[in-house]
C-alpha cells in the first residue's frame, strides 16, 4: 500500500534518516525505503527542495563530496539545531498519534 | 564548509545563479544516475531503468526550479545579514575612532548640537505660532471685525459699538455669522476662596462662530443672551479641572460669580477658547439691541465668512454699511466724527490679527539662528577637513593596500553621520528644554504660546538638518582624497599644493563666518541701542518704590457712588497710616498697563457743533494724592480731599490734552464734561506733565483725570469699582508692605479679591518686555555667532602656523626677526578678518532694513553700531591670532631644518 505523506512530516523523516550519519539525497531515499520496507514512496525529486529548505533553516549543513562510485555528490549532515528540532518533532508526533488513536478507539 | 559570498556579488549576480543552478542539476543527476545504476544492477535494461528512475524522481525540472528558489531566498537572507553586520561593524569602528579623538568629537558634536538646538527651538516656535492655522475648525474663514480710526491714536483700531455690532450682524451678507465679546475679569467665590479670574462676556453667536463643542452641558442660546434671563455661566476646561476637580456633576450646580448665584450650564472642550486670550469663565454679554446707540467702542468681534465671500468683499460691504451710520445712528455717529476719526470698518483675517507683528519677529529670529547654524556648520566642516588631512597618510596606506575608495567613502560617511546623530540628540534635548522653559518667560510677547510644544516639527527639522550636514561633511574628505596615493606616501605627507587649496577654502569659510557674525552683531547692537533709548524715555512718572495691586468691588455690595467712594477713602486712610508708607491713592487705569476707556467729551467755550469737539479722550477716575504717589508733576493744583468730599468738580488734564484742546494756552479754569454739553462743567485745576501711558515708544497720552464722585448734574460713567491701589513706600522694597495691605483688605472687606500685585517698576519693565525679549534672543544668537567665528579663526590660524613651520624656520634662518614673523601672522589674520568684515558690511546693509520695525529711535544704518562692531571683530581677530603668532615667533629654525 502506497502511503501518502502528511504535509510537513517529510522534514522529520529526512532528519531521522540523517541520524545514521551524513548522506546524499539518494542515500536518504534508500534508507527511507529500507526502513519502511518500501512502503513509503515519495517523489524523490521533492527531497531536494526539502533538503535545501532544511539547510536554510539551519537544521542541516551540506558540502560537496565524492560518493561510493566516485561521483560528485552533495552530502548533508545534521546540525545541533537539527537534532534538537527532531527530538521535539518526534515528541509532538507521538502526542498526535496517541490523540488520533484515542479518538478512533472511542466508543460511539 | 561555508560558501564565501563576495560582498558585492550576492546571489543576484548572474554568474552565481548559473553556478548554483548547475550544482542543483548535478545533485539531481547524481540521484538519478544512482537509481538507474540500482535498476541496471537488478537486471533492467538501460532504457527501462532510466524510464523507471525518472518516473520515480518526478518532475525534475520543477524540483530543480523549486530548489533554486530556496537557494535564492537563502542567498538574499545571508546577503542582508552580512550587510547588517557590516554596517554594525562600520558603526562600531566609527565610534571607536571618534572616541580616540575626544577633542575633535566633542567640539564637533557640541558645536553642531548647539546650532541645531537653537534652530530647532525657534523653528518650533515659528511652526506652532506662525505657520499652523488657528485651532478652530476652518479657521481660514474667520475674520476679526473692528473699527478703523486712523485719525486717532497709535493703533488706529477700536472695537465695535453695540449698535455697530447689531447692524453688521443683521445686514452683512458676506458674514454668515458674527459674534461679539468683551474680555474682563470676574470674581468667583463659594466653597473655595474667592479668586479673580479672566472672564469672557460673549454673545451666543460667538460660540457658534468659533464652533465650540462642550464636553458637558450646552452652549449659550439666544434666550440666555437677553437681559433679565437667569444667570448662567460656562466654564473653560482648564478652570473646570482646576477649581472643581473635573467634577462631572458640575452641570446644574450654582456657583457665585461676582457675588450672584449663577448656574453652570456647560463646560468647554480643552481646545476651545478666545484666540490668544484666556478666559476661565464665560458669561452671556446681554447687549441690549434697543438701547440708545452710543459712541462707545468696546466690543471685540469675530465673524465667519459666508461661502464665496472674501476678506475684501466683506471689507467693502462693511464699509458700505458703516458709511450709513450717521443716518442710522445720529446720536452716536455724527458726520464730523466720522470724518475726524476717519471711521471705517476693519476686516482682518483672524490669524493676522492674532499674530500682529510677531510673525515678522519670529522670522527674523529664525533667520538669525539659521545663520548661527550655518556658522556652526562651517566650523564643524573645518574640523572635519583638518581631521581628514591629519589622516591623509592613513588613508593613503589603506588605499595602497587595496582598500578602495568606496570603503574609505563609507568610513568617512559613517563617522560624520555618527557625529551628526550625536549632535542631533543634543540639539533635540536642548530645543526641548528651551521650548518648555520659554512660556514662563515670554508669556506676554508671543501670541498662541499655549499651543507651543516641542514635537514632530522640531524633531524633523533637527533630524533632517543633521542628516544633511552629516552627508555634506562626509563628502569633504573624499573630495580631497589623493588619486595617486603612492606620491603621497613617497614624499612623507608634506605635499604643499593640496594643503594650499585647502587652506584657501578654509579661509573663505572663516571669512564667511565673520561676515555672518557681523550681521548678527550689528542686529544685536542696534537692538541694544533701541532698548537703551527706550528705557531712557521719561515715562512722566517716578516708578521707584511704588506698589500696585488691582481690586474689584462686587456690584452687589457697592452699587452706589457713595459706597464705592467710602471704600476708597477708608482704604487710602488705612494704607497711608501704615508704617513705611509715604502716600497712597487709587485710579481706574494704571499707566503703561493698557490705555483704558475713552469717551467723547464736550469742551466749554467751544462752538456747539460736533466738528470742534474731541471725538474720544482717555479718562480716569483718581483719588486725591494720585499725582503725589506717582511722582507726576502738576502745574497748578491737584485736587485734594476737600475737593473730593465737597464735589468741587476739579479735574486734571495732561499737557498733551491741554495742547490739543487749548493750543493757545490757559488750560487752567477751563470747563469740560462727558455725557452732556450743558453746564455744570468740571473745571481744570491743574495740568500734569506729559505721561507716556500707552508705552514708552508711543507719544504722550491725552488723558483727563476725574474725581471719584460726580458733581450733581454732570454724571461720570460708572463708579470706580474696578481700580488699582498704588502705594509709595519710604523703604526700597515696596512689596514688603503687602502683608499689611492684605490685612487691611481683610478688615475692610474679605470678599474683595486682590489681583496683579506688582511694583510700578515691574509695570514699566513689562511695557518694554517685547523689545527686551527680542534683544535677548538676538544678543544670544550674536554671542554664539561671535564665539564660533573667533574659535574658527583661531583654529585656522593655529593650524596654518603649525603647517608652515618649515617655511617660518627658513625665513628666520634667512634673517627674519621674531617681531616680523609675529606681524606676518597677525597681519594675515587681520586681512582675513577684514575680508570677512567687508563682506559682512555688504550683507548687513542689504538685510538690516528688515529690523527697522523693531527698532526705536535708531536708524538701521546707524554708523556708530557698524563701526563699533567692525572694530570689535578686528580686535578679536588680532587677539585670536596672538597665541599662534607668538608660537610662530618662537620657532627654532635649526630644529625645523633638521627635521626636514
Amino acid at each position: 500500500m502506497r502511503i501518502e505523506l502528511i504535509k510537513g512530516t517529510l522534514d522529520m523523516l529526512v532528519l531521522k534518516a540523517l541520524m545514521a550519519g551524513p548522506a546524499h539525497g539518494y542515500a536518504i531515499a534508500r534508507w527511507l525505503e529500507d526502513a519502511t520496507d518500501d512502503a513509503l514512496r515519495v517523489e524523490e525529486g521533492s527531497l531536494y527542495p526539502a533538503l535545501h529548505r532544511l539547510e536554510r533553516r539551519g537544521m542541516v549543513e551540506s558540502d560537496w563530496g565524492y560518493s561510493e562510485n566516485n561521483r560528485r555528490a552533495r552530502y548533508y549532515a545534521l546540525t545541533r539545531a537539527g537534532r534538537k528540532w527532531l527530538r521535539e518533532e518526534r515528541a509532538a508526533w507521538g502526542v498526535f498519534v496517541a490523540v488520533v488513536a484515542k479518538v478512533m478507539a472511542a466508543p460511539v | 564548509m561555508k560558501r564565501r559570498l563576495d560582498r558585492y556579488a550576492g546571489l543576484t549576480s548572474r554568474l552565481d545563479r548559473d553556478r548554483s543552478d548547475e550544482d542543483i542539476r548535478d545533485e539531481l543527476e547524481h540521484h538519478l544516475e544512482s537509481r538507474i545504476g540500482e535498476y541496471v544492477a537488478a537486471g533492467l535494461s538501460r532504457e527501462s531503468a532510466e524510464r523507471e528512475a525518472r518516473r520515480r524522481m518526478g518532475d525534475m525540472d520543477r524540483y530543480a526550479e523549486e530548489t533554486a528558489r530556496v537557494d535564492a531566498m537563502r542567498g538574499r537572507e545571508r546577503w542582508r545579514r552580512e550587510r547588517l553586520s557590516g554596517a554594525v561593524r562600520e558603526l562600531k569602528r566609527s565610534v571607536r575612532s571618534l572616541t580616540r579623538s575626544p577633542w575633535f568629537s566633542m567640539a564637533a558634536v557640541v558645536t553642531l548640537g548647539l546650532g541645531l538646538g537653537a534652530t530647532g527651538s525657534v523653528g518650533t516656535l515659528l511652526d506652532r505660532v506662525v505657520l499652523r492655522p488657528l485651532p478652530y475648525s476652518q479657521s481660514e474663514d474667520l475674520v476679526w471685525v473692528a473699527s478703523r480710526v486712523n485719525g486717532l491714536g497709535v493703533d488706529g483700531q477700536w472695537g465695535l459699538s453695540v449698535a455697530g455690532y447689531f447692524d453688521y450682524r443683521a445686514q452683512a451678507s458676506s458674514l454668515s455669522d458674527l459674534g461679539g465679546f468683551v474680555g474682563t475679569a470676574a470674581t468667583v467665590s463659594g466653597e473655595r476662596a474667592a479668586e479673580r479670574v479672566p472672564a469672557a462676556l460673549v454673545t451666543s453667536s460667538l460660540q457658534n462662530v468659533l464652533r465650540f463643542r462642550p464636553v458637558a452641558g450646552r452652549l449659550f442660546t439666544e434666550s440666555d443672551d437677553v437681559a433679565g434671563a437667569a444667570g448662567v455661566v460656562i466654564l473653560s476646561h482648564s478652570f473646570w479641572q482646576r477649581r472643581f476637580g473635573g467634577d462631572a456633576a458640575i452641570i446644574g450646580r450654582t456657583i457665585d460669580v461676582n457675588a450672584s448665584a449663577t448656574e453652570v450650564v456647560g463646560v468647554l472642550s480643552p481646545g476651545d477658547g478666545l484666540p490668544d486670550a484666556e478666559a476661565d469663565i464665560w458669561l452671556p454679554v446681554r447687549f441690549d439691541p434697543s438701547a440708545q446707540p452710543v459712541n462707545s467702542h468696546f466690543v471685540s468681534a469675530i465673524g465667519r465668512l459666508s461661502d464665496g465671500a472674501s476678506v475684501t468683499s466683506a471689507q467693502l460691504e462693511l464699509d458700505r454699511l458703516t458709511a450709513r451710520f450717521p443716518d442710522a445712528f445720529p446720536t452716536a455717529y455724527s458726520p464730523s466724527f466720522m470724518e475726524e476719526a476717519q471711521f471705517r470698518a476693519d476686516v482682518v483675517p483672524l490669524r493676522d490679527q492674532v499674530l500682529g507683528d510677531s510673525a515678522r519677529l519670529l522670522w527674523i529670529l529664525f533667520g538669525s539662528v539659521a545663520l548661527v547654524l550655518v556658522i556652526a556648520c562651517a566650523n564643524v566642516a573645518n574640523l572635519f577637513m583638518v581631521r581628514a588631512d591629519v589622516r591623509r597618510r592613513e588613508a593613503a596606506v589603506r588605499s595602497a593596500l587595496g582598500g578602495g575608495r568606496a570603503d574609505l567613502a563609507v568610513h568617512y560617511m559613517t563617522e560624520s553621520l555618527v557625529v551628526a546623530l550625536a549632535a542631533a540628540v543634543l540639539g533635540v534635548a536642548m530645543a526641548w528644554s528651551i521650548v518648555s522653559w520659554l512660556p514662563g518667560v515670554v508669556a506676554r510677547d508671543i501670541p498662541r504660546l499655549a499651543e507651543v510644544r516641542f514635537g514632530g516639527a522640531g524633531i524633523g527639522l533637527i533630524g533632517l538638518t543633521a542628516v544633511l550636514a552629516g552627508v555634506v561633511f562626509g563628502t569633504f574628505p573624499l573630495l580631497r582624497m589623493p588619486h595617486d596615493s603612492s606620491a603621497l606616501l613617497r614624499d612623507g605627507g608634506r605635499g604643499v599644493s593640496g594643503s594650499r587649496r585647502q587652506n584657501a577654502v578654509r579661509g573663505v569659510l572663516v571669512a564667511g563666518q565673520i561676515a555672518v557674525a557681523l550681521t548678527l552683531l550689528v542686529g544685536a547692537g542696534l537692538m541694544v541701542r533701541s532698548y537703551a533709548k527706550l528705557r531712557a524715555v521719561d515715562p512722566g512718572l517716578e516708578p521707584e518704590r511704588v506698589l500696585t495691586l488691582e481690586l474689584n468691588l462686587p456690584f452687589r455690595t457697592y452699587g452706589t457712588w457713595e459706597s464705592t467712594y467710602t471704600f476708597h477713602r477708608s482704604l487710602i486712610d488705612r494704607a497711608t497710616s501704615l508704617p513705611g508708607v509715604e502716600s497712597a491713592a487709587t485710579t481706574t487705569v494704571l499707566p503703561l498697563a493698557g490705555p483704558g476707556p475713552c469717551a467723547s467729551m464736550y469742551i466749554e467755550d467751544r462752538p456747539q457743533d460736533a466738528a470742534s469737539q474731541p471725538p474720544c479722550l482717555l479718562y480716569r477716575l483718581v483719588s486725591p494724592g494720585w499725582f503725589d504717589v506717582m511722582g507726576i508733576e502738576v502745574d497748578g493744583r491737584a485736587p485734594g480731599w476737600e475737593d473730593a468730599d465737597g464735589r468741587s468738580g476739579a479735574i486734571v488734564v495732561t499737557a498733551a490734552t491741554a495742547r490739543l484742546l487749548w493750543p493757545e494756552g490757559g488750560a487752567l479754569g477751563r470747563g469740560a464734561r462727558g455725557n452732556g454739553d450743558q453746564p455744570p462743567f468740571y473745571r481744570v485745576s491743574g495740568v500734569a506733565g506729559d505721561i507716556r501711558g500707552n508705552g514708552l515708544d508711543a507719544p504722550p497720552t491725552e488723558e483727563v483725570y476725574f474725581p471719584l464722585l460726580p458733581i450733581e448734574g454732570a454724571p461720570l460713567w460708572s463708579p470706580p469699582r474696578a481700580f488699582t491701589l498704588a502705594i509709595r513706600t519710604a523703604g526700597p522694597d515696596p512689596l514688603s508692605v503687602m502683608p499689611a495691605v492684605r490685612s487691611i483688605m481683610a478688615e475692610l472687606d474679605a470678599d474683595v479679591p486682590i489681583a496683579n500685585v506688582r511694583t510700578m517698576e515691574a509695570v514699566v519693565a513689562q511695557s518694554t518686555a517685547r523689545t527686551a525679549f527680542t534683544l535677548l534672543l538676538l544678543a544670544v544668537a550674536a554671542g554664539l555667532a561671535l564665539m564660533l567665528s573667533v574659535v574658527g579663526l583661531y583654529g585656522l590660524v593655529a593650524y596654518v602656523v603649525s603647517q608652515r613651520r618649515g617655511e617660518i624656520g627658513i625665513r628666520m634662518a634667512l634673517g627674519a626677526q621674531a617681531g616680523q614673523v609675529t606681524r606676518m601672522v597677525v597681519g594675515r589674520s587681520l586681512a582675513l578678518a577684514a575680508a570677512g568684515i567687508a563682506l559682512g558690511l555688504i550683507l548687513t546693509f542689504a538685510s538690516v532694513r528688515v529690523l527697522r520695525a523693531l527698532l526705536f529711535d535708531v536708524s538701521p544704518t546707524d554708523p556708530l553700531t557698524f563701526a563699533a562692531v567692525s572694530l570689535l571683530l578686528a580686535a578679536l581677530a588680532v587677539g585670536a591670532s596672538w597665541g599662534p603668532a607668538r608660537r610662530a615667533a618662537r620657532v627654532d629654525p635649526m630644529e625645523v631644518m633638521r627635521v626636514e
